[in-house]
């Protein structure tokens, strides 16, 4: 079998990688043997395979691996890092809630001022007092200045219908509202103030 | 579970030996399961082949290392789609090849192509160089200009003449995997290589007299072949 230059050169990357039949490799080894061309054309190529087959050929970037492997790290870890954001983020809120509870605390945590007349009405007049009919003065139950049948109402209620608080059980009219404040203060976690008044 | 600690490891670390098949589908499992930090470790021993994949199409430092980042990140996040009828090393490269040509695309570097781009595969070829070639030593790569001729050489052929050539004699896959990552028949691989290996060839070859040493032996953008 006698082969043209042009057979060779289609035929000889199948050769190098060992992909002919044995009759065309034979055929093939005869025509190099006597065709210095195509032995250049074979040797070439075989440098080409060999020395791109190389390692070395391909010279990486520097800090090619670092930076792929942080790279990669910091976008397969992204979940990690998200939760770490939404860690944070509940953290803030709860330092926020914290903060709030905190000064709601320390707000209903003021010192009560000492003297009694110096309390804020409002808690006086949710005591309940007693008025008569004989007079526009609210009493304290059991003073011993109520005259006439008795009627028992909010001191707010007789306040807004013009009885005046009897000087005489006034004291103790400030003693009720300082035990009711005080029963209050106690239970200050669960209760809002603002509700006691309605 | 490992750690991150794990992750770590030298910068001038080479690539490791890839495990054993089995080796490497428990760990693929490990991973879907969560151990997400062993992707690394899967990953290591082709890290190379996937920068020189993507360097391949993109004949762009910068570009290859992004697209390899991004290649990998892609296995990472579509691994269940991963069949293990197939090398994981194929797979990955398949990916790592999709992602550069879409970065080509988006680049629309494809405009660039060069004229053997759109030429037919019909097996012929006419080499235009005959000088005598002995054989190159592999010591002759460890000098920056041989090395750099041959990024040269490569980046001058056409995209589906460089994918078959570096899939085949720089990844050394075989004619049916190279076939498989391309979509291609075996037939057009072989027809792809062959004209790919003798094009390097020509260009290489006056490298042999000495013009490797003298940057001035080939006008710039002329093709010995051409």
């Amino acid at each position: 079998m006698v082969m043209k230059c042009e057979e060779m050169w289609r035929e000889i990357s199948n050769y190098i990688d060992g992909e002919v039949s044995p009759a065309l490799k034979l055929a093939m080894d005869q025509h190099l043997a006597g065709c210095r061309q195509c032995q250049s054309v074979l040797d070439g190529a075989r440098n080409v395979v060999h020395l791109y087959g190389d390692e070395k050929a391909f010279a990486l970037p520097a800090n090619f691996y670092p930076q792929l492997h942080n790279g990669l790290v910091d976008r397969v870890e992204g979940p990690r890092g998200r939760g770490t954001a939404w860690i944070l983020g509940i953290a803030a809120a709860i330092l926020l809630t914290a903060t709030v509870l905190v000064a709601g605390v320390r707000d209903r945590g003021t010192p009560q001022l000492r003297a009694a007349m110096a309390r804020p009405a409002i808690e006086r007049i949710k005591a309940m007092v007693v008025v008569a009919d004989d007079t526009k003065v609210f009493h304290v139950a059991g003073c011993e200045y109520i005259h006439g049948q008795p009627h028992t109402m909010s001191a707010d209620e007789a306040v807004h219908e013009g009885y005046t608080p009897c000087v005489r059980c006034l004291h103790e009219l400030y003693e009720q509202s300082a035990r009711n404040l005080a029963l209050r203060d106690n239970d200050v976690a669960s209760k809002d103030p603002a509700m006691d008044i309605d | 579970m490992q750690t991150g600690t794990k992750l770590s490891r030298p910068a001038e670390a080479e690539s490791t030996a890839a495990p054993s098949r089995e080796a490497e589908y428990a760990l693929i499992e490990r991973i879907l399961q969560g151990e997400k930090e062993l992707f690394y470790q899967l990953v290591r021993p082709y890290e190379r082949r996937v920068y020189v994949m993507a360097f391949a199409v993109l004949r762009n430092e910068a570009d290859a290392q992004d697209a390899s980042q991004d290649a990998l990140f892609k296995a990472f996040k579509h691994l269940s789609q991963f069949r293990s009828e197939a090398r994981f090393s194929t797979w990955l490269i398949q990916v790592t090849l999709n992602e550069a040509r879409m970065r080509l695309r988006k680049n629309h570097l494809e405009i660039m192509r060069p004229i053997d781009e759109i030429e037919q595969d019909d097996g012929s070829y006419t080499p235009r160089d005959f000088t005598d070639w002995r054989e190159i030593p592999s010591e002759a790569l460890e000098r920056k200009q041989v090395r750099e001729m041959l990024v040269k050489a490569l980046a001058s052929l056409a995209e589906k003449y460089r994918e078959v050539f570096v899939l085949r004699d720089v990844q050394h896959m075989s004619t049916e995997e190279a076939a498989e990552v391309l979509g291609i028949s075996p037939g057009a691989v072989k027809t792809r290589l062959l004209r790919a290996r003798l094009m390097l060839r020509d260009f290489l070859a006056p490298g042999l007299n000495g013009a490797w040493a003298s940057p001035s032996t080939l006008p710039k953008g002329t093709k010995p072949w051409s």
